[in-house]
């Protein structure tokens, strides 16, 4: 039989809100457990994704930079033919000027070159004589506007008339060059691997929190709303994902990338390495803008299936 | 309102469930489609919804062809029609009233109009009293109420009911079609598939009969089975 407590609607009403207040904490907290771990997991691999992303970014902005350095101290030298008249010196020099690729040209006259040689081999008895018969030509020093163009300069500057022979570091100008490409197609081939692990395992996070509104997708879309509508909440869930695993692959990074450049610079002075603070910007962006990619990926793949338009 | 010109439906699994249908429903008629399992009555619906595409034919709701509907399009069309199902399809986690606010929520009705056009629908069904109430403290019929105010809440010109009383006692189907046949009173073209033979030969509306994916019977004041 009814009691009369049972039969009052108010009270009722307010047994069954907390009734279905006390389920909707169960349900929360048990799809948070469930969820939440599958969701570290998730942030974790991403994470150590975008950790290989920004080491490669780190080491590609690296590359650069020793390259932007070398190229600076890349120098093509022009010997002069022999006997040439001081008078055709200046007719040849705004010839190399002239040519497409070079940056500044610098006369070296051969007595200076001696002086120079002196300088670098130190004193010597030999050079007494050549100081009396300098078997060294007048030159030109060539700085070259971009490295990887050096063969192309060095080699249209040997058909000024008037130059006997040019000379340049070849070997570690062309290696660098080479280096630098093969680094940024593996780098890129790594970060493309890695990204397509990472979105499935952001697919597979967010297919739970799909499968567990399953219901109200359904009626969403019967019910006419839209495909974005629809969308939306997983793609913030997605994207949070994505930005989460970014701010830990970054600040790790430029955490141990800070230390390892000082000691690393103290153990090679001559080594041109670019500080934290000078990556810190691009490798933050880049490593957030794969985590968005990422995040918002995995969400569009984990609702497409359960779209049926 | 509706019209299939000489449409089939073949499965990707190879399944003919409809075989060179035509069919045309006007304005304010109330249509049962009847036959048994398996005989093409989903299908069919869910052509006019646009939940599957004709393999061949057109099917034109509104005078428009949904089976060339782009994507995007979709959308807008089920704005403008209500679907029912024998499962009612109901939020579990939230009131009668939720349930049918949640189709004006998601398609961006302004917030205050919600409230009072989902507590209308529900007076339509008879269900105000219930408002507050959760699916599960409520019966299989007033469920089945519960989805048909979330399907007439934006006022469509048409509402497709799947097998509206196939989870219902004898009672409760009645007091469903009753509701259902009454909403053609405001000119809302209504079609319900069933196999309930006894409805059917109460209400004596146009009954079009489909076996094995073909219109074999289509009578405007018809009975469940051939009358011999
Ligand atoms: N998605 C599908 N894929 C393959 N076959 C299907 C699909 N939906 C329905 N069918 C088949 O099409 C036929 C008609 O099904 P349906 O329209 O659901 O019939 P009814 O609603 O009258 O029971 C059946 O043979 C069924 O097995
Ligand atoms: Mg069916």
């Amino acid at each position: 039989m009814r009691s009369r407590s049972e039969g009052s609607p108010v009270v009722r009403r307010v047994g069954v809100q907390r009734e279905a207040f006390a389920q909707f904490l169960r349900e929360a907290s048990m799809s948070f457990r469930r969820n939440g771990l599958m969701t570290a997991a998730a942030v974790t691999t991403v994470t150590v994704a975008l950790l290989t992303v920004g080491m490669a970014v780190a080491g590609s902005l690296n590359l650069s930079h020793l390259a932007t350095t070398l190229n600076a101290q890349v120098e093509i030298v022009a010997f002069v033919r022999d006997g040439t008249r001081p008078s055709d010196l200046t007719r040849i020099e705004t010839a190399i000027a002239a040519e497409p690729g070079v940056g500044a040209v610098r006369f070296v006259g051969r007595g200076e070159a001696l002086a120079r040689l002196q300088r670098s081999l130190g004193e010597s008895p030999a050079f007494a004589d050549l100081t009396k018969h300098n078997p060294l030509p007048d030159s030109f020093e060539i700085r070259v506007g971009d490295a990887a163009q050096t063969a192309d300069v060095a080699a249209a500057i040997q058909t000024v008339p008037g130059i006997h022979e040019v000379a340049y570091g070849a070997e570690v100008v062309d290696r660098l060059v080479a280096l630098t490409r093969a680094m940024r197609i593996m780098a890129l081939l790594l970060t493309v691997a890695l990204a397509v692990v990472a979105v499935i395992v952001v697919t597979n996070t967010l297919r739970l929190t799909v499968i567990a509104r399953w219901r109200e997708i359904e009626i969403m879309e019967l019910v006419g709303a839209t495909r974005w509508f629809i969308r939306w909440p997983f793609l913030i869930e997605g994207v949070l994902q994505g930005l989460l695993a970014a701010a830990a692959a970054g600040s790790v990074l430029l955490a141990v990338y800070a230390v390892a450049a000082a000691r690393l610079q103290g153990a090679l002075p001559f080594l041109p390495i670019l500080p934290a603070a000078g990556i810190a910007l691009p490798l933050m962006a880049a490593v957030a803008v794969c985590g968005i990619a990422v995040g918002a990926a995995g969400s569009f793949v984990a609702v497409r299936r359960f779209l049926t338009t | 309102m509706v019209q299939l010109d000489h449409v089939s439906k073949i499965h990707t699994s190879g399944v003919a469930a409809l075989t060179d249908v035509s069919l045309r429903v006007d304005r304010g008629e109330f249509v049962f489609i009847v036959g048994p399992t398996g005989s093409g009555k989903s299908t069919l619906l869910k052509l006019l919804y646009r939940a599957e595409l004709p393999t061949h034919g057109r099917v034109l709701v509104y005078g428009r062809d949904v089976g060339r509907l782009r994507a995007g399009a979709v959308a807008g069309l089920r704005r403008t029609l209500g679907v029912v199902f024998q499962d009612f399809k109901l939020l579990p986690q939230r009131t009668a009233l939720e349930n049918v606010a949640f189709a004006l929520r998601v398609i961006g009705t302004p917030s205050t109009e919600i409230r009072p056009r989902a507590l209308q629908a529900l007076e339509r069904v008879g269900l105000m009293q219930r408002a507050n109430a959760m699916p599960a403290e409520l019966s299989g019929g007033e469920q089945q109420r519960v989805s048909i105010a979330r399907a007439l809440v934006n006022n469509p010109p048409l509402l497709l009911a799947d097998e509206p009383t196939g989870n219902l006692d004898p009672d409760s189907s009645w007091e469903i079609i009753q509701l259902l046949s009454r909403i053609t009173v405001r000119r809302t073209t209504v079609i319900v598939t069933t196999h309930n033979k006894t409805i059917v030969d109460m209400l004596r509306r146009r009954v079009v009969r489909l076996a094995d994916g073909r219109v074999t019977r289509d009578e405007p004041r018809g009975l469940y089975a051939v009358t011999v």
